[in-house]
C-alpha cells in the first residue's frame, strides 16, 4: 500500500442536488442549487467546516476509511457503509468544537485531554471518528484504540510479562491493534527511529536508529512479544513528539475501562486488576500529561463497560475516583441528541438512500412519530428506520 | 365544684392545671359576655321557644331571646349557677367524662380562647422569621400531644421526643455536628424521661467529640466527608500541569503559592470541589469545563 495519508484526498462529490447552504459561497467545485431543505452536499475540506455546516452530511471515499479508520467505527455503521455503498458522516456541534480547539492549541503546552461523554446512542463514538478522520487529513500520527473495553474482558491468552514479572500480557489484543496501527501511519512507521536498543529475545533485537516499522513487525511476527512492542511504539512515539516534527493524536473510546475492574482471572483464580495489564499500563501512561506535542481525545463508554449500571453516563460516574484523578483536569464534551436540524437531515438522508421504503414514511406524519419515537437519539432512529 | 375537685385528683401535671384554668375561665367569661343574639337567632328561638317552654319544668324553661350559649354556657356544659338543668357530667364517674373540648362548637371555641389570651403572652416581635429562630434557639424539642374522643387522655405515642439540631449551631463544633441532627427518643415511658435523656445525650456527645483518639490520624482519603481539594491529587495535577506551561513559556520563580492565589486556580478548585460533594449535574460539569478551559488556556474562537 503506497498512499499516504499525509497528501490531502480530493473528496468525491455527491450528484445531489437538493442542497442549501446558508450565506456560503460554496467550495471549490460544489454543485450547490440552493432548493428545497438542506439534505446534504459534500464538502471540500473539513478545514472549512464551521457551525454553518451543523447538520450537513460528509462523505469519505471508502479507501481512505479503510485506511484511516479499519477499525473504529461503530458496528452498525459499518454495516450502513457496506450497504450504503458510501460513507457519510453528519458535521455535529461537539465535533466542530472539538476542531477549534485543536486548530487553536499551543503545541508546546501539555496535551490536553478532551473527554466526550453523553448519553447512549448519542453519537460519541461517531464523533471520535470524525476527529481521528479530521486529524488523519491534517497529517497528524494517529494512535486510535478503538475499544479499550475490550482490553479488560474476555481475553482467552494472557500470558506472563517477559519484562515485567508482576504484569500480563495479551498477545492477540496487542497484535490486532498493531496490524490496524500499522495500516493507518504506514508513512510514519518509516520516518520515526528508535532511540534506544530493544532486546526481544535471546536472538531478536532491534538496534538503535531503526525505523519503528521494523519494531512493530517484530511484535507481529512474534506474537508472544506484541504487548510489549506497544509498550516501546507508545513509549517512542510520546518522547519524540515532544520535538514538533509531527503531532500525535491519543483517540480512545471506551476510556473508562483502563480504571474500572477487569473479568480476567489469573491461574489461581484472583482476579486481576487493570493496572496488571501490559497494554493498559503502558496505555495509562500515554494519557498522563507529561509530553506535548498532540491532545488526547477519549469517550466514555457505558456499553461495555463492566460493573457499571446502564443509566451511569456522567464522567465521574463512569471514570470513578481514579480515572477521574488521574484525567483531571480534562475538558468534558457534552453530545446530546440530535437537534431539530440535524434530525432532518438525517431523515432526508435516509430518504434520499432509500432507506426508507415504508410509504408512510415519506409523509409529515411519519416524521414526527420517528422523530417522537426515536426521541431524536441517533442510535434509536437508526435502529427504527432499519426495517421500514 | 365537685367537677374540679374530680380534675384535681388526676394529680399535677399540665394537662388538669390546664382544665383547671379553663374552668375558671369559662365561667368567667360566661359571667362577661354579652348575650349576642341576632335577629335569625331569636326569631328561631321565639318559635321554638314558647312551644317547648310549656312543657318542660319550671327550671327548664327558656326565655326566647335568651341565647343558647348563655343558658347552657361556653363548654356545653352547664354553669352551677346560670340554669337548673342538671350538669352534663354530675353522676357520671370519672372516667366517663370527657376530658377535651372537641364537641363544642367554633364559636364556643372562640370564646374559650379569648379567655385564655389572658393567661398567654405575645411571640417575641424579634423572631419573625425560620433562619432567626434557628440561629437563637438551635436546638428544637418537639413533643405531640393526642386528643382522641374518648374518655382517657392517655397516648403511648405522647412520650416520643423529638430533638432537632440545626446545622447553626454545628458550625461552632466539631465536626460531628455540622450537619443537622435530628434524633428521636422513646425508649422511657414518659415524656420528661425522654426528654431528660435527650439533653443528656446532647451534651455527652458534645463532650466526647472535643476528644481526639490516637487512630484519628491514621484517617485516609477515603474516610474524609467531604472533599478538600488541598493536598488533593487534583490540586496537584493542576499544579504540574501549570508550572509545566510557564516552563515553556520560559517564565520561571513563578511559585506555588502565586499560582494557588491566582484566579484561574481558585475558580479550579472551587468547580472541582463542586462537582465532587454535590455530585455530578448539568451546571457542575459545564463550570468544571469553563474553570479547565480557563486554566489551560484553551481558546474557543475559530
Amino acid at each position: 500500500v503506497t498512499t499516504s495519508i499525509s497528501s490531502l484526498f480530493p473528496a468525491r462529490f455527491l450528484e445531489v442536488q437538493h442542497c442549501r447552504l446558508r450565506g456560503e459561497q460554496g467550495g471549490a467545485a460544489n454543485p450547490i442549487v440552493p432548493t428545497g431543505p438542506y439534505v446534504f452536499c459534500s464538502l471540500p475540506s473539513q478545514a472549512k467546516h464551521s457551525e454553518q455546516h451543523e447538520g450537513h452530511l460528509y462523505t469519505i471515499p471508502l479507501e481512505e476509511v479503510k485506511a484511516v479508520l479499519p477499525h473504529g467505527l461503530p458496528h452498525r455503521f459499518q454495516r450502513q457503509i457496506k450497504t450504503f455503498n458510501e460513507t457519510c458522516i453528519m458535521v455535529r456541534k461537539p465535533a466542530l468544537e472539538l476542531f477549534t480547539y485543536l486548530k487553536n492549541s499551543n503545541f508546546a503546552h501539555p496535551v490536553v485531554r478532551y473527554v466526550i461523554y453523553g448519553e447512549r446512542g448519542t453519537g460519541k463514538t461517531m464523533t471520535l471518528c470524525h476527529v481521528v478522520h479530521f486529524c488523519a487529513r491534517q497529517g497528524w500520527l494517529v494512535l486510535h484504540i478503538p475499544d479499550a473495553h475490550l482490553w479488560v474482558k474476555n481475553c482467552k491468552e494472557l500470558m506472563q510479562s517477559s519484562y515485567n514479572k508482576e504484569r500480563l500480557d495479551q498477545p492477540l489484543q496487542a497484535s490486532f491493534w498493531l496490524r490496524n496501527f500499522r495500516t493507518t501511519n504506514e508513512s510514519f512507521l518509516k520516518e520515526i527511529k528508535t532511540q534506544q536498543k530493544y532486546v526481544w529475545g535471546k536472538r531478536d533485537s532491534t538496534e538503535q536508529g531503526r525505523p519503528l516499522g521494523e519494531v512493530v513487525e517484530q511484535g507481529l511476527t512474534r506474537v508472544k512479544n506484541a504487548s510489549d512492542v506497544v509498550g516501546v511504539v507508545l513509549k517512542e512515539i510520546k518522547q519524540q513528539c515532544c520535538l514538533g516534527s509531527f503531532r500525535v493524536l491519543v483517540a480512545v473510546d471506551g476510556v473508562n475501562a483502563l480504571w474500572g475492574r477487569t473479568t480476567l482471572k489469573k491461574e489461581d483464580k484472583s482476579p486481576v486488576s487493570p493496572e496488571e495489564l501490559t497494554l493498559v499500563y503502558n496505555l495509562r501512561k500515554m494519557m498522563m500529561n507529561n509530553w506535548s506535542g498532540g491532545a488526547v481525545v477519549t469517550t466514555l463508554s457505558q456499553t461495555g463497560s463492566l460493573f457499571k449500571p446502564s443509566s451511569a453516563h456522567l464522567p465521574h460516574e463512569l471514570l470513578g475516583k481514579e480515572g477521574f484523578d488521574a484525567l483531571d483536569p480534562f475538558v468534558p464534551i457534552l453530545v446530546p441528541n440530535y437537534t431539530e436540524r440535524e434530525f432532518e437531515s438525517c431523515y432526508h438522508y435516509y430518504l434520499h438512500c432509500r432507506w426508507l421504503q415504508h410509504e408512510k414514511a415519506r409523509t409529515e406524519d411519519g416524521k414526527e412519530e420517528l422523530r417522537f419515537l426515536s426521541g431524536c437519539n441517533p442510535g434509536q432512529l437508526e435502529r427504527l428506520s432499519a426495517p421500514l | 365544684m365537685a367537677a374540679a375537685v374530680g380534675w384535681g385528683a388526676f394529680g399535677s401535671g399540665r394537662w388538669p392545671a390546664l382544665a383547671r384554668c379553663c374552668w375558671r375561665a369559662e365561667v368567667a367569661a360566661y359571667f362577661s359576655a354579652p348575650a349576642a343574639s341576632s335577629p335569625e337567632a331569636q326569631q328561631r328561638e321565639g318559635e321554638g321557644g314558647p312551644a317547648r317552654s310549656a312543657t318542660l319544668p319550671p327550671g327548664m324553661r327558656l326565655n326566647p331571646g335568651r341565647a343558647w350559649l348563655r343558658v347552657v354556657g361556653p363548654s356545653g356544659r352547664v354553669g352551677s349557677s346560670a340554669c337548673r338543668l342538671p350538669p352534663f357530667g354530675l353522676g357520671l364517674c370519672l372516667s366517663q367524662q370527657i376530658p377535651n373540648f372537641l364537641h363544642l362548637t367554633p364559636p364556643a371555641i372562640k370564646k374559650h380562647c379569648a379567655a385564655l389570651r389572658d393567661f398567654c403572652t405575645e411571640w417575641p416581635s424579634a423572631l419573625d422569621s425560620d433562619e432567626k429562630c434557628e440561629q437563637h434557639f438551635p436546638v428544637e424539642i418537639e413533643t405531640v400531644d393526642y386528643v382522641s374522643a374518648g374518655t382517657s387522655i392517655r397516648n403511648p405515642k405522647a412520650r416520643i421526643v423529638t430533638l432537632r439540631v440545626s446545622s447553626t449551631l454545628g458550625k461552632q463544633l466539631p465536626l460531628f455536628l455540622k450537619t443537622s441532627f435530628v434524633y428521636e427518643f422513646f425508649r422511657c415511658p414518659l415524656r420528661r424521661q425522654n426528654y431528660d435523656y435527650g439533653i443528656h445525650l446532647l451534651t455527652v456527645l458534645y463532650h466526647e467529640s472535643w476528644k481526639t483518639e490516637t487512630w484519628e490520624s491514621e484517617k485516609t482519603e477515603e474516610d474524609m466527608e467531604e472533599y478538600i481539594w488541598e493536598n488533593s491529587s487534583s490540586q496537584r495535577n493542576a499544579l504540574d500541569t501549570l508550572l509545566q506551561i510557564k516552563a515553556t513559556e520560559n517564565v520561571s520563580n513563578v511559585t506555588k503559592e502565586e499560582l494557588l492565589a491566582s484566579e484561574v486556580v481558585r475558580n479550579y478548585r472551587n468547580s472541582v470541589i463542586a462537582l465532587k460533594n454535590e455530585g455530578e449535574t448539568e451546571s457542575n460539569i459545564s463550570q468544571y469545563k469553563e474553570s479547565v478551559k480557563k486554566l489551560l488556556n484553551i481558546q474557543a474562537l475559530p
